[in-house]
């Protein structure tokens, strides 16, 4: 019985070609837009993902800064900054920073040979190529003993090292910087298009170590080793909002300020900023129009089918004569409409899957977001597109139900 | 011996609209089992829905209808469909056989419904096509057929359960005269083997060809004749 529907909807599909090519395309459509829109709607999170974490995986940045107005009278609103020791003391306390670092800007001129360029110089520990998530491409990167003993040697960022050293520039090649020569240790690897950072992307900056950089010059007039941001690290997303409570309240303790200053220390990760794109409401209207296409193909498919019965009376009349009995029709006509949105759900879901490989196997910038294509996707197109199959299914073979048999006797 | 279809007091009214239409009007009628009839009568007249009502294709308003000593009134709907398919042939004037079908699947048609396996549906089918005489034309499709050749397979697809009775309503009417003449002597041959007929028509040259005829006007049987 199913078979013979199967068979009965591939020949209904036959003999109007056009028709039923125009009737199911919306099907077809639909259940490939699905898929197609879920698995790019999963592209976009993963490129925003990868966009906002490329500036280091499950890092967060502590600023120091001024005194909030609501905490202090405003006279009294001093600018606050940290040192090392204060880097030390979250290192040696917070539980919930699994890795910590301090790292220090300062945007000065870099040279090599006969170019010079101002560039971000960043003074970094050891820790922050594991807290950047970011290893070198060739030579060693930052040791301890290069901030231990306030070494002179650097690591560039892709386009730094582009830029500066250009072709014949390798590990090993002197630079330039604030008028010190600086031996060339080692080369980032790429990192690419970062969506969240702090001034310049990592492949445009050069390190050295933290001391060197807070010996090039007076910070602020104060001669403690002051760090610009302390970097930690949180064990992943669901702790992120009690690592920023433990390191807030462990540096308001140094700095004697308010826990609930936010001004006075201010903690910031690429999570704050990805919570505020709307990526799951983006998905769900991406779902919104997909299904509306294939429930608008659904009722295609039942229309058709509606004039189907309509033109078919006879051959019901002739049905219901030889022995068939109501649920015979209603079953003929119930799986032939099934069968007829079965079969354009699958070429959609071909086409849905076909298209997302395809586009997803393009070689594109990092910042466009291309299908990666889900299997959830794919679920829940047939899903839905099996939904509307037998909704659509439905009215039609209730229709059909309805013929008098006696009409075969009448109609000429 | 049971008659195959006995009525008794038969009325059949229906509304067409806002008219309320008198089909039949008291019809009391008995055929036995091997008998050949021919009901005739102008259009209008009500042979359609006697046909109709014999065919257990719609039910009495009033009076009672014994198919092969059973009273239908007390059969539902599934067990009608099945009565059809199992005890009636139909044949009709325009053949109605399934466009998207070969000659073969629509004369097996009735056995699907029954659930008989394709292997036997098969041959059973086989065996009533080449009885009607176009065993050859078993995988034609009915367009590819002549008007004699498709009413054949409709008589085919009517004798494949042996039913009880066999209906045909103006078989011959969309033939030519040949071809009519053919099929009516397919008919004859069928009544000769014991098969009972009942056939509908309004041209009394088909008609004559039945050893009973009965007139129906205005809803009543107007005269029964059996020849000698």
């Amino acid at each position: 019985m199913i078979l013979e529907s199967i068979r009965q909807a591939i020949v209904t599909l036959r003999l109007q070609r056009l028709r039923t090519f125009l009737t199911m395309f919306g099907v077809v459509w639909g259940t490939a837009s699905v898929i197609f829109l879920l698995s790019w709607g999963e592209g976009v999170r993963q490129m925003l993902e990868s966009g906002f974490t490329k500036i280091g995986k499950d890092m967060a940045t502590v600023w120091a800064g001024q005194i909030g107005e609501n905490f202090t009278p405003a006279i009294d609103r001093r600018y606050l900054w940290f040192t090392r020791e204060d880097e030390e003391a979250v290192a040696r306390r917070a539980r919930l920073a699994t890795l910590v670092g301090a790292e220090s800007e300062l945007w000065t001129v870099v040279g090599f040979g006969q170019r010079a360029f101002t560039m971000s110089v960043r003074g970094v520990e050891a820790a922050n190529f594991e807290l950047r998530s970011v290893s070198v491409a060739s030579g060693r990167p930052i040791s301890r003993f290069d901030v231990q003993h306030r070494r002179r040697v650097a690591v560039l960022g892709v386009k730094a090292r582009d830029r500066l050293l250009g072709a014949e520039g390798r590990v090993g090649s002197t630079v330039r910087i604030h008028g010190n020569r600086y031996e060339v240790i080692g080369l980032l690897e790429r990192v690419g298009t970062q969506l969240w950072r702090d001034s310049a992307e990592i492949d445009e900056q050069v390190w050295i170590p933290i001391t060197t950089l807070l010996a090039i010059g007076p910070r602020y007039g104060i001669d403690d080793e002051i760090t610009d941001m302390i970097l930690f690290r949180y064990p992943g997303r669901h702790a992120y909002d009690a690592a920023k409570r433990e390191v807030r309240s462990i540096l308001a303790k140094r700095l004697r300020v308010s826990t609930r200053d936010e001004e006075a220390i201010h903690v910031v990760s690429a999570a704050d900023a990805l919570k505020q794109i709307p990526i799951d409401d983006m998905q769900g209207l991406f779902l919104i129009l997909a299904v509306t296409t294939l429930v608008i193909g659904g009722v295609g498919v039942m229309n058709m089918m509606l004039d189907s019965v309509q033109e078919r009376r006879s051959e019901i009349g002739v049905r219901l004569a030889v022995g068939a009995r109501r649920r015979d029709v209603v079953a003929q006509f119930f799986l032939e409409t099934v069968a007829m949105t079965g079969i354009g759900g699958l070429a959609g879901v071909g086409l849905g899957i076909a298209g997302s490989l395809a586009l997803g196997s393009l070689e594109v910038p990092d910042v466009v977001p291309i299908p990666v294509l889900q299997g959830w996707a794919v679920a829940t197109a047939v899903g839905v597109m099996t939904g509307v199959g037998v909704l659509a299914g439905l009215v039609p073979a209730w229709r059909a139900a309805r013929v008098d048999p006696s009409l075969i006797l009448r109609v000429e | 011996m049971t008659p195959v279809v006995q009525l008794e007091a038969l009325e059949k009214r229906f509304s067409a609209g806002r008219m309320e239409v008198h089909a039949l009007r008291g019809i009391d009628l008995a055929i036995a089992q091997g008998e050949f009839v021919a009901i005739m009568g102008p259009s209008g007249s009500g042979k359609t829905t006697l046909m109709e009502i014999v065919g257990c294709l719609s039910r009495p308003s009033a009076g009672t209808y014994r198919f092969a000593g059973r009273d239908v009134s007390g059969i539902d709907a599934d067990g009608l469909s099945r009565l059809r398919g199992e005890q009636i042939g139909f044949v009709f004037q325009s053949f109605n056989l399934l466009p998207r079908l070969t000659a073969l699947e629509n004369v097996e048609l009735p056995l699907v419904y029954r659930g008989i396996s394709r292997r036997e549906r098969r041959e059973r089918a086989g065996e009533t096509l080449e009885r009607v005489g176009l065993a050859e034309r078993a995988s034609h499709r009915p367009a590819q057929l002549s008007g004699g050749e498709r009413q054949r397979v409709a008589i085919a697809r009517a004798l494949i359960n042996r039913p009880h009775v066999i209906l045909a309503d103006e078989p011959t009417g969309n033939l030519d005269t040949t071809t009519g003449g053919e099929i009516m002597t397919l008919l004859d041959e069928l009544h000769a083997e014991g098969h009972t007929l009942v056939i509908v028509t309004h041209d009394p040259l088909i008609g004559d060809r039945a050893p009973r005829h009965l007139r129906i006007r205005d809803g009543r049987i107007e005269s029964d004749e059996r020849a000698a």
